[in-house]
């Protein structure tokens, strides 16, 4: 049998904390080094441990780090981070990525899908709802204007925020939704919308996405890019 | 010696199947049943008579009218209900009228519960 992996439980919920505790303390594969609260365990103690997975309930014990902002993905960044029981929230599941988390598991999994996560982790794999799969590729496409391809100026002005929000028109999504994905108030998102039409001489967002795909085709086909 | 008889009806999942995969170890303790949605727990009550009931709801801040509404028309039962949220449990039970009392949140807290070791000083609600 290989070696086991140690575990290491940091969670706020006593009753989560014990019961995960307990659960891998019956799989064979599995070492809890400590099962803590959060403000009975620091940082140091967790990386000294040589845990090979670290299993919260809550993202703020990565985000309160001392030395934020440059030091805040550390702890992420040194041990493999599972959160668990987590509230279906799209904007924590983004943050947590950018704090170095490796997997997310909803508080509506089951208890087999958080066992699996973990040995998912362990094996440097990454782990998230297959649902949110989709959160992942929209936000990567929000972020294609920093593409390279994407620096050149759009022919009508747009900023950069207002091409940040031609892929999430193109997508159907509502001001408000928007708004959530781009942590901006749903006025601004108007404004910003409000402005585009202005700029780009249509009527309707969804002419807004349209005008903008056919510039980037006809720029990517002068540049030798690929249509997709 | 009899079984001590537990409907889990915890609501979200994971904290369900955690507080099951606990019990299920308890060799005194048996399951009688795992409800979902908080709409099948008054009947699932009426059909397996347990002993004790573990809820905790979405909404937490239903939970002492929810379970005044359950020891009304079942006053033998004894409820645990888990705020996971805000890490506390409390133990409501109905002797001449209903009352409850914080329990520790824990593993032990519940077991303690469940088993009468622990049986908490009423404060009248």
């Amino acid at each position: 049998m290989g070696e086991k992996s140690k575990v290491y439980i940091v969670c706020c919920n006593r009753l989560l904390r014990e019961s995960i505790a307990r659960i891998l303390s019956k799989k064979t594969d599995f070492n809890i080094v400590a099962a803590q609260a959060p403000g009975s365990t620091s940082r140091e103690e967790i990386i000294e441990s040589g845990a090979d997975a670290l299993i919260l309930d809550s993202l703020e014990f990565l985000l309160e780090d001392p030395s934020a902002p440059s030091g805040v993905c550390a702890l992420g960044r040194a041990l493999r981070c599972l959160l668990v029981a987590m509230e279906d929230d799209h904007s924590r599941f983004l943050r947590a990525i950018r704090c170095g988390a490796r997997g997310y598991v909803l508080q509506d999994a089951s208890a087999v899908d958080v066992v699996s996560a973990i040995r998912t982790v362990v094996d440097g794999e990454a782990v998230c709802p297959p649902h949110y799969a989709r959160v992942l590729f929209d936000y990567v496409a929000c972020q294609a204007v920093d593409h390279p391809t994407d620096r050149r100026p759009s022919q009508w002005g747009l900023t950069r925020r207002e091409r940040q929000l031609v892929p999430l028109i193109g997508q159907g999504l509502s001001n408000k939704e928007i708004a959530s994905q781009l942590s901006l108030s749903e006025q601004t998102v108007k404004n910003h919308i409000h402005r585009m039409l202005q700029k780009v001489g249509v009527p309707d967002r969804l002419s807004v996405f349209e005008a903008c795909r056919s510039e980037r085709s006809a720029a990517d086909t002068k540049d030798g890019g690929y249509l997709v | 010696m009899k079984a001590i008889r537990v409907l889990v009806a915890n609501r979200p999942r994971l904290m369900r199947e955690l507080v099951i995969a606990t019990i299920s170890d308890q060799p005194d303790i048996e399951i009688v049943g795992e409800i979902p949605e908080e709409s099948g727990i008054e009947s699932a009550v009426e059909q397996t008579q347990p002993d004790f009931l573990i809820v905790a709801l979405d909404r937490q801040d239903r939970l002492p009218e929810f379970c005044q509404g359950i020891l009304q028309n079942h006053p033998q039962i004894k409820i645990i209900a888990i705020a996971s949220d805000r890490n506390s449990t409390v133990f409501y039970w109905a002797s001449l009228r209903v009352q409850s009392n914080q329990i520790e949140a824990s593993e032990a807290g519940v077991l303690n519960a469940l088993r009468g070791i622990a049986q908490p000083t009423a404060r009248l609600q």
